[in-house]
């Protein structure tokens, strides 16, 4: 579906070249369910942008369904954009002012076929949330809200599902709702790339692609067996790291327990 | 249906902003309602004007005291004399119909306890000829009158009304300042004649007038009716020799009196409106460029505000163009919609100050409230532009991350 291959972007900041991607070459095959992790600034971010064709590489080839985006013109983009990508974001970027029904339509207002109602209510059908059509996002909790904002993301039906840290401003058990739509769009067969640093949401897609300083570290099949141990290393890095700081803890001053102090 | 869908989206999220948008438009507002109301005014000044300028019609030529040639001062030098008139009309016969001699004064009516004061017009038979104004009930003043110095009166419509009631006036006398008339004759109901309201105004032998009434040696004006109006210039040669020879003016030396026609006046007063349009219309268009950095301002707080709602548009599938026209669209509407609020309010002002001092005529012209409508649609789009351009050009992926 995306072929990327020698990848690039750099940033200007002041006099210094960011590289934030970095020779990638990354494979989507239809209907995988991808999960992108990597620390902050990894460049996880700009390969999804590049991908969502809201960004052009520096360098490189991005191929969509064969055709690479590189060669295409503001209007041919927005066009792919708005038939063939659905993004969810993080702060799921709602419009405030309007109902929730309207801001799943608003993709189709760019779609320029006949405008219906009928399939926005579909897509809030399709995330349970039809009962609330008319309530406006400062109405809704934030579960609701991504779930509105998943539901304008599939209404023209895409290939591709972008989400960038679906889960990231959710509680747990939200999150864990949320991610059940992304596994249930994924029967259907839709092609899902999930950016998320949180490795519990991670090692739940079928495939985890680990990044880091713009380059592909780790490109994983998950099974199972492979998710087991790759939570076994987490929660064993995990509670290390735990063990550190609590250490690092002890070792400042305003940690250290009133008699060492005295004895120091 | 795409531009449908973007304009409903306009109307909605500046029905979310109601407060912002109305100041948003003040500036539109109040250019646009100052340019009506004050077109209204100014039209219905006008129209009035040329009404009565047409009552008095186009074949007529009126003489004025003094000259008003020298840079449009007029020296009121009081010259013309009641045989004057006749001599206008024996020296051009073929092309003068009649010669209305005019002293305008002013006074005290009494019948009884009943006491009204009004204008007093001294003329001769010819006024009711010239101006087509006949008597309702009696006669009016005859040549016998006028070489006679008689002391008899002929009373305008209302005055008639006032004094008398539903009694028949001819035959009463009735005291204007203090001196007995007889009066003669009661006007018909005619309203304005030019400038003069008729109805309230009694009218007298021009001999009385200014032998027995006011004491006075010069007219005021005098009224020429010519043959037909396509001799008005040889009319005015006519009375221009006449007046020159019988007022004993050399050759070179300026005239003592002033002619006017109603092309004259007509002239004149387009003049008078068309600096009054030129003033009206940099003070309309001050108000427009204010109305138009207004609504840009606001626009670009709107964008400004909207980045990340810019930032999903375009993720989820709007082009640049796409952007460009929600705002330009955007800024339409609220310039169009203060353009139809202008000129509901200055149709509204306007009328309001006519009802208020019952003297204004208002007369508000089509074409400046398509006109209005139309610059208020030019202003949106050019105070548009650049918020609109901010707006297209702002990189999604920044926008969306925008706080």
């Amino acid at each position: 579906m995306i072929k990327a291959a020698q990848l690039h972007k750099e940033y200007r900041m002041g006099d210094t070249v960011v590289h934030a991607l970095d020779g990638v070459d990354l494979h989507v095959r239809p209907g995988e369910f991808i999960s992108l992790t990597g620390a902050s600034g990894s460049g996880k971010s700009t390969l999804m942008h590049i991908f969502g064709c809201l960004d052009q590489p520096t360098s490189g080839v991005v191929a969509f369904q064969g055709e690479q985006i590189s060669h295409m013109n503001d209007k041919q983009l927005a066009r792919i954009r708005n038939q063939h990508i659905g993004f969810v974001f993080q702060t799921f970027n709602l419009i405030n002012r309007t109902s929730a029904l309207e801001n799943v339509a608003v993709p189709l207002v760019y779609t320029r076929r006949s405008f219906s109602k009928k399939t926005a209510m579909a897509a809030l059908d399709r995330v349970g949330l039809g009962a609330r059509a008319k309530h406006k996002p400062s109405e809704m909790s934030g579960g609701e809200c991504q779930r509105v904002a998943i539901a304008r993301a599939i209404v023209n039906k895409p290939l591709l599902l972008l989400a960038d840290e679906p889960t990231g401003n959710l509680d747990t058990r939200t999150g864990r709702q949320i991610m059940q739509i992304f596994h249930d769009l994924h029967s259907d067969g839709m092609t899902i790339m999930l950016v998320t640093h949180e490795i519990d949401v991670a090692v739940q897609a079928e495939r985890m692609i680990q990044m880091s300083d713009g380059k592909i570290i780790e490109d994983t099949a998950i099974d199972d067996e492979r998710r087991e141990e790759i939570l076994n290393v987490a929660h064993d890095e995990h509670a290390k790291a735990f063990r550190d700081k609590a250490q690092r803890g002890l070792r400042s001053k305003s940690l250290t327990p009133p008699a060492e102090r005295a004895e120091s | 249906m795409f531009h449908l869908r973007i304009m409903m989206m306009a109307l909605h999220g500046l029905r979310q902003n109601l407060v912002r948008t109305m100041l948003a438009t003040l500036g539109v507002i109040i250019g646009v309602g100052a340019v009506v109301s004050a077109v209204s005014i100014l039209q219905g000044a006008e129209r009035d004007i040329l009404e009565r300028f047409e009552s008095l019609g186009a074949d007529q030529i009126l003489v004025f005291n003094g000259s008003q040639k020298r840079s449009h001062r007029t020296t009121r030098k009081s010259s013309l004399l009641p045989e004057d008139a006749e001599q206008i009309l024996e020296e051009n016969p073929d092309l003068i119909r009649a010669v209305a001699p005019q002293f305008n004064g002013g006074g005290q009516t009494k019948y009884y306890e009943k006491n009204i004061s009004g204008a007093v017009l001294g003329t001769t038979e010819s006024y009711a000829l010239i101006n087509n104004y006949v008597v309702e009930h009696g006669r009016f003043i005859t040549p016998q009158h006028v070489r006679g110095y008689s002391m008899v009166c002929v009373l305008g419509y209302r005055v008639a009304e006032e004094l008398f009631g539903a009694l028949p006036a001819a035959g009463k006398t009735v005291k204007i300042n203090g001196k007995s008339f007889n009066v003669i004759g009661v006007m018909e109901e005619k309203g304005a004649l030019g400038f003069v309201e008729v109805d309230n105004q009694i009218i007298i032998p021009i001999t009385t007038a200014m032998g027995r009434m006011f004491g006075a040696s010069y007219l005021t004006m005098l009224v020429v009716q010519c043959q037909s109006a396509n001799r008005v210039p040889a009319c005015i040669d006519g009375i221009n020799k006449t007046l020159r020879t019988s007022h004993r003016i050399r050759a070179g030396q300026e005239d003592d009196f002033s002619v006017f026609t109603q092309d004259q006046f007509k002239e004149q007063l387009s003049q008078v409106t068309r600096l009054f349009g030129i003033v009206l219309y940099s003070i309309a268009g001050i108000s427009i460029v204010v109305g138009a950095i207004g609504i840009m301002n606001i626009m670009l707080v709107s964008v400004t505000e909207r980045t990340r709602e810019i930032g999903v548009r375009i993720a989820v599938g709007a082009r640049r163009f796409d952007i460009l026209k929600q705002f330009l669209i955007e800024a339409s509407i609220i310039s169009m919609l203060g353009g139809a609020l202008g000129v509901v309010c200055g149709w509204a002002m306007a009328n309001f100050l006519s009802e208020f001092t019952q003297v204004l005529e208002v007369y508000t012209p089509p074409i400046i409230v398509f006109l209005s409508l139309v610059m208020a649609a030019v202003v949106g789009i050019l105070s548009g532009i650049y918020p609109a351009i901010r707006a297209a050009r702002l990189d999604p992926v920044q926008s969306l991350r925008y706080e």
